[in-house]
């Protein structure tokens, strides 16, 4: 057993902290909390900006085949998730790079790959998840949305919906029934698609803050070109499970609560309250210590992760628990610290508020972790029906 | 970075394993339980063939010489299994031995715990019940060849079959870190008394009183007065082994449950099937699985001589809780029938109570969190 890294992964993880580090000071100050990229404008130049500054690196084809322009292991991927949660940077588009690049990679076809894999790592197109509909959430199967095929394209009708930055991207990605007489499982498409093509209309969703980091997306006889799949025709159900097996370790969102963690460590050491600094209380001090032992709990089972995965094994009980435990640790994170800042944990991005305002906006912010990339209670059945073999609900 | 087990370290597992399972039956354990010893001197000589007392004593001194992170694999499958007896408190008092003893005292004692002739315990807390040197109120006193030692130390763990007691002393007036000593008390000498303290484990944690006790002056471990870093050490190295063996506890539990919940049939169908208890069942996994990776990482730094007191409380703090709801929980899903004296699953519910007393409870671990972590 090792827990250390080696002497090159160190000096790679030295190299992305470094530069994200310099990135940081152009961070804008409206940049508040993990999803503030899709909600206002110069934090998305920002993202975009990242981006090209990381693919000149070639930090945005990281474990991919050479002959995509890729470069570096699974692990290098990991600490460079480390550097950008720490430092709170964005530029890795998570659609394309974290989950379509993957899959395409194992499931399309070389035309498909030659087309789409350059533009994202040269960090020019971004992308969307189409997954959800109004009547399909975690029982995704039960979609409704049609791709009917006519020629050489397939025409979609229906509508899509808590398509994260769908509002920004570039392109869409997305499953969608392409033949509905067939049996379950056996009816749909991964299908690529053009989000300015004629007929998609995107209607940002204020989330429960009222800022808008997701959409709903409408199809109105929208035409796409039929060689945009990934896998075969109907058969798409595979590729979503393809998918959802590129797990990630939550590395970033770990980093990202280990910096909070010093900014509340800061926050009780400077800040007086009864005229003594809350560093003093011991509610607090038991409290603030709880969450740090947590937060190592946290990142020792993403490290379990990317361990495994730097060799090409599978970590899906791991995986789920590791989601399950990180998001709502942010959720007990975001707690904690507006619980510490008494009145002022409730105020907004604004000359009150506690943090920056970072503390309110992740007090809000928290269940899209927890709820997004298949909620923490369909975690929970991984774990019980793939993990520990109990009888799956019919 | 590798997170796997060496091959060794797998042998080592599965040999402790298998050995437990056919050594020491749940059966064995309950008439322990009740026994007056609380140990089966029968096992604890197959353990010393087997090597397990010496395992981390250097070659030397008759030992195995292995690591402490083989350490806590061996302590893993002994919480997986329960092993009642004095293993734990011998091995870590070993380390105070190794780590501040006299080449006399390393020759006089190490050969004799390896070989598994020898029980020796530590004596820390006392009235106060705190861990924090502050409570160490015992006085030794110089007289003569000898120093004498008075007072009374609590939850003793095994010290009524114990050869040897650690004790940890106040040589010097006050209450703080300074002039606190550390003497290898014989059990037999004059003036020691101990009366077993009736526990939730029934594990034999002993009050023993020292009346005018006279140890030789060759017999103080390390430097006078200059003794709590090798208390903190030992708690530190404690604390880790004892969450070694929580996780191993864990472990029975989940697979207990998950293992009633695919047999046990109501409303027609097994009761793992319903959505209510994977979820609970989804949580244990989680808790011991989180409980494991901070548990490896704490071991394999104090294994590797990497200062480590922040993941030690991280992990004893964490591992406390977990255990605690994950026995409770493997209780709940058993229903009615865990609730029984004669069932499994109760005796690893009582023993998450004494795993987190021993070696600092999760409050006294989060504290020292608080002050690794920089909060003033």
């Amino acid at each position: 057993m090792d827990f250390e890294l080696t002497e090159e992964q160190k000096a790679r993880r030295k190299e992305y902290f470094d530069f994200c580090k310099e990135l940081e000071k152009k961070r804008p100050a409206s940049f508040v909390g993990l999803e503030a990229v899709f909600e206002v404008d110069e934090c998305w130049q920002f993202h975009l900006d990242c981006a090209k500054e990381f693919a000149k690196k070639g930090w945005l084809a990281l474990a991919w085949p050479p002959e995509y322009g890729g470069s570096g292991t699974m692990m290098d991927k990991v600490l460079f998730a480390d550097a950008r949660g720490y430092h709170g940077i964005p530029g890795v588009d998570i659609f394309g790079i974290g989950m379509l690049a993957p899959t395409v990679l194992q499931a399309a076809s070389d035309e498909v790959k030659k087309e789409f894999l350059p533009p994202i790592a040269r960090g020019e197109v971004m992308w969307c998840e189409l997954w959800s509909e109004p009547n399909a959430g975690s029982d995704l199967a039960t979609l409704s949305t049609t791709a009917i095929k006519k020629g050489d394209e397939y025409i979609i009708n229906g509508q899509k919906t808590w398509n994260t930055g769908a509002h920004r991207a570039d392109w869409g990605f997305g499953v969608f029934k392409t033949d509905p007489d067939a049996r379950k499982h056996h009816n749909m498409t991964f299908i690529l698609l053009d989000m300015k093509t004629p007929g998609v209309t995107v209607r940002p969703i204020p989330y429960i803050d009222g800022d808008a980091p997701f959409a709903e997306v409408y199809f109105d006889d929208v035409h796409v070109p039929a060689k945009n799949i990934v896998g075969q025709e109907n058969e798409g159900w595979a590729v979503v499970n393809l998918l959802a097996g590129f797990e990630r370790s939550g590395m970033g969102e770990i980093m990202s609560m280990f910096r909070e963690l010093e900014e509340i460590v800061k926050y009780c050491n400077e800040t007086k309250r009864n005229g003594k600094p809350l560093s003093k209380d011991p509610i607090v001090r038991n409290r603030v210590a709880q969450l740090a032992c947590e937060l190592e709990a946290a990142r020792t089972i993403a490290y379990r992760i990317a361990d495994l995965q730097n060799r090409n094994e599978m970590a899906l009980m791991d995986a789920s628990a590791a989601k399950i435990f990180y998001s709502e640790l942010g959720q007990r994170f975001a707690f904690v610290a507006t619980d510490l800042a008494g009145p002022f944990g409730q105020v907004k991005h604004s000359r009150w508020a506690a943090a920056d305002g970072a503390w309110e906006k992740a007090f809000q912010e928290c269940f899209v972790t927890i709820i997004s990339m298949g909620t923490n209670e369909i975690q929970r059945n991984i774990i019980s029906w793939y993990g520990l073999g109990l009888p799956r609900m019919k | 970075m590798d997170l796997r087990f060496s091959e060794a370290q797998e042998i080592l597992r599965k040999m402790v394993r298998d050995f437990l399972a056919t050594e020491c039956p749940k059966t064995l354990v309950r008439e322990l339980e009740q026994s007056e010893k609380g140990y089966s001197p029968e096992l604890w000589k197959k353990m010393a063939e087997l090597g397990w007392m010496g395992l981390v004593i250097p070659e030397e001194y008759e030992g195995m010489g292995y690591t402490f992170q083989d350490l806590t694999i061996l302590l893993e499958e002994a919480g997986r299994n329960i092993l009642p007896g004095p293993l734990l408190t011998t091995v870590i008092s070993t380390f105070p031995i190794l780590e501040a003893g006299t080449e006399e005292q390393k020759k006089e004692f190490l050969p004799k715990i390896a070989l598994g002739e020898l029980i020796i315990t530590t004596a820390q807390l006392e009235a106060d019940g705190t861990f924090d040197a502050s409570g160490i109120a015992v006085k030794a006193t110089a007289k003569g060849e000898d120093f004498i030692i008075n007072g009374t130390k609590l939850f003793v763990e095994m010290a009524h079959v114990a050869d040897y007691i650690i004790c940890v002393t106040r040589t010097k007036e006050g209450a703080t870190e300074k002039g606190i000593t550390l003497f290898i008390v014989d059990a037999k000498t004059p003036g020691v008394k101990c009366e077993v303290i009736p526990t939730i484990a029934a594990d034999k944690l002993c009050e023993v009183r020292f009346d005018n006790v006279a140890v030789p002056k060759k017999n103080m471990l390390g430097k006078l007065d200059e003794g709590w870093p090798l208390v903190e050490t030992m708690m530190r190295k404690g604390a880790i082994a004892k969450s070694a063996e929580s996780v191993g506890a864990m472990q029975t539990c989940v697979e207990m449950t998950v293992a009633y919940c695919k047999e046990r049939v109501q409303y027609e169908r097994p009761i793992g099937a319903f959505q209510a208890l994977q979820h609970i069942m989804a949580n244990m996994w989680t808790s011991m699985e989180t409980s494991r990776y901070l548990l490896y990482e704490a071991a394999w730094m104090e294994s590797e001589g990497q200062p480590c007191a922040k993941e030690a409380s991280f992990a004893k703090a964490y591992t406390n809780e977990a255990y605690r709801d994950v026995s409770q929980w493997a209780i709940r899903l058993h229903g009615g029938i865990a609730t029984s004296y004669d069932h499994d699953i109760p005796l690893y519910y009582r023993r998450s109570k004494a795993a987190d007393t021993a070696f600092g409870s999760t409050d006294f671990h989060r504290e020292l969190a608080a002050q690794q972590i920089g909060l003033k």
